[in-house]
């Protein structure tokens, strides 16, 4: 299974990397499909606080503090490398501090307290006006420098932010390959499965809690960071919009809860569907099959959600085993 | 802010406040009998509130008469709802919240299509008199609105304590298992509370569309305000949803008269998070009646 993994892993990245040449460098099809990466490196993080057993519904927070602060730092004059490392540090502390205060909440709770976090900061980004540009946001975001030891193609227009999505998703896909395999890994199970037998262990919860927000908010935050430097403006509303907490969400669930591979093969799939197949035929359905999959996932996943929270008695299907393979 | 500022704020907050009662009802009735939170609960409202200003542009028929057509034109979304409760997994709080902000999706989605992103509002001349009270100044339209949710809710009360319809749904929501082991058909009851939300989503939907500016993505803060007054309140505390209800209609009456309407969603989200940290055991320990 995991060689199987790996091949697969090798597969997808080679065909990302000779997609740019191969379309011509359209920059159409490269944003679209830097865009769906975005999705892909934000619902892998969503699914790493997942498999520490903390379900987020406000993801947009992590991935719009990212936005923003890359946003204010790139138009402050910092390299936008920078800005974009600085908005994965913002994001990640916003994505602590909420997983301190709700250290108590669990469950449908947690996921309830994540969405008013979202929607604080939309408003926060509303009313700020002096720093976030109120309703109206921020323009003039650079886009992302040229390098001059690579060839002109490969780093100008789409084609730059194009391989900088890529390597986030890989780089994503690799820390949580490394936390699955690793004492890590193995406390976030434990934390998600039996928090206070854990804690009886020894495993004290909190800390662990905290480090899973807040990588899960640092790759979000990135993700958000290279957006803006995408398309260049940011609003509350549009950064900080429920859909960049319920798209991750549905890829997760979709995908394969607590895999490695599923949440990014399902937002690539998804996306990629949804943009290609729908939005020119049927534009106001165009975010149907999101509904449609979280329907799906939820009423005909074997074990449906309840994996993802304590279960009353140790069920043998989810012993670690299991949990590491793709898809 | 001066006394007579302050008296105003109070009085049309109360009037919203017996809006918000309505509001947060079929929230709370539908989280009593499926333990599900419906997350797509204020998008119900708001289509309700298309449905009715849809009518009314095409009618100009006076808003209270179709309340009753904005109710009934949910029915068909009530069975479809029951239909996908009735099948949620465990854990069910979880797992209604995860499928109803897909259904919320769909449902803004539908709206955006069929009205286009458009702000609207009914406004009707008939609501929008205000009359004198003592120095005070109330808009005509909102005093019916507060009468309308008032009576609603006050035959709401009357049907869930002195009818055995009623005591069926209190049963179920306190204990669904010894409810049926008792012989009442927990079956009926939930899809009853179903029908019924519903209904009170479209008719609520209407009334809201006379108050406020309608448009696709403004469901959210409905729900956000209802779960707000569910952890209040508790679920299936009538009273207790009323004085709630008030009370969060009086805040919301203070935060506009004190810094404008544009910090009004924020404080919505801000009481949201600061309820659920101040009641971190959960909705369910006011399950009484």
């Amino acid at each position: 299974m995991r060689y199987r993994a790996w091949i697969g892993i090798s597969l997808v990245a080679g065909v990302l990397l000779v997609l740019p040449p191969l379309t011509g460098f359209h920059p159409y099809y490269l944003y679209l499909v830097s865009t769906a990466l975005l999705f892909g490196t934000v619902a892998t993080s969503w699914n790493l606080l997942a498999y520490a057993g903390q379900i987020s519904f406000g993801h947009a927070a992590f991935f719009g503090l990212g936005g923003y602060g890359a946003a204010l730092a790139s138009l402050a004059g910092l390299s936008p490398w920078l800005a974009i490392a600085l908005g994965g540090g913002i994001g990640a502390v916003g994505a602590a501090g909420i997983g301190l205060a709700s250290a108590r909440l669990r469950g449908a709770y947690l996921a309830l307290a994540t969405l008013a976090y979202a929607e604080i900061w939309r408003g926060i980004a509303h009313n700020w006006t002096a720093v976030s540009g109120g309703g109206a946001g921020l323009i003039g975001i650079p886009p992302l420098p040229t390098l001059a030891w690579l060839p002109l193609d490969f780093t100008r227009g789409r084609a730059g932010s194009y391989y900088l999505s890529v390597a986030f998703l890989l780089v994503a896909i690799a820390v949580f390959a490394g936390v699955l395999h690793s004492r890590l890994g193995l406390a976030f199970a434990a934390v998600r499965e039996e928090e206070e037998r854990a804690g009886l262990l020894g495993v004290h919860p909190l800390p662990w809690k905290i480090l899973a927000f807040a990588l899960s908010g640092f790759f979000s935050a990135l993700a958000g960071g290279l957006y803006v430097h995408m398309v260049r403006v940011v609003e509350p509303d549009l950064i900080f919009s429920r859909y960049f907490s319920i798209l991750p969400l549905v890829m997760a669930t979709f995908g394969g809860l607590h895999t490695l591979l599923g949440p990014a093969m399902a937002a690539l799939g998804l996306y990629l569907v949804s943009e290609l197949l729908l939005h020119p035929y049927v534009p106001a359905f165009h975010q149907l099959p999101y509904a449609l999959a979280l329907i799906v996932v939820v009423l005909y996943l074997p074990g449906g959600l309840a994996t993802l929270l304590p279960s009353p008695r140790p069920s043998p299907q989810r012993g670690e085993g299991t949990q590491h393979g793709a898809t | 802010m001066s006394l007579n500022t302050l008296a105003q704020a109070l009085v049309s907050g109360a009037l919203l406040g017996c809006f918000y009662t309505l509001m947060a009802l079929s929230f709370s009735m539908i989280l009593g009998v499926t333990r599900g939170l419906n997350l797509a609960h204020g998008d119900l409202i708001i289509l309700g509130g298309y449905l009715g200003y849809w009518l009314w542009s095409g009618s100009g028929l006076h808003p209270l008469f179709l309340v009753p057509v904005a109710a009934a034109a949910l029915l068909p979304l009530a069975l479809v709802w029951h239909w996908l409760f009735h099948r949620l997994p465990e854990p069910r709080e979880l797992s209604s919240l995860v499928l109803t902000f897909g259904l919320s999706l769909l449902l803004q989605n539908i709206m955006l299509a069929l009205w286009r992103g458009e702000y609207r509002l009914i406004a009707s001349e008939s609501l929008t008199g205000s009359l004198g009270l003592g120095g005070l100044r109330l808009n005509q339209g909102r005093l019916i609105v507060a009468a309308a949710a008032l009576l609603v809710v006050g035959g709401l009360f009357l049907g869930l304590t002195r009818t055995r319809w009623g005591r069926a749904v209190r049963a179920t929501s306190l204990d669904r298992d010894a409810a049926a082991l008792l012989g009442i058909n927990v079956d009926a009851a939930t899809r009853t509370t179903f029908l019924l939300a519903f209904c009170l989503c479209g008719a609520t939907g209407v009334l809201f569309a006379t108050l406020h500016y309608l448009y696709p993505a403004g469901g959210i803060e409905l729900t956000l305000l209802a779960i707000v007054l569910t952890i209040w309140a508790g679920v299936g505390r009538l009273r207790s949803v009323l004085a709630a209800g008030i009370l969060l209609g009086v805040i919301e009456a203070l935060t506009l008269a004190w810094s404008g309407p544009r910090w009004r969603e924020l404080v919505v989200a801000l009481m949201l998070l600061g309820s659920l940290l101040a009641r971190s055991g959960g909705l369910a320990r006011g399950w009484s009646h």
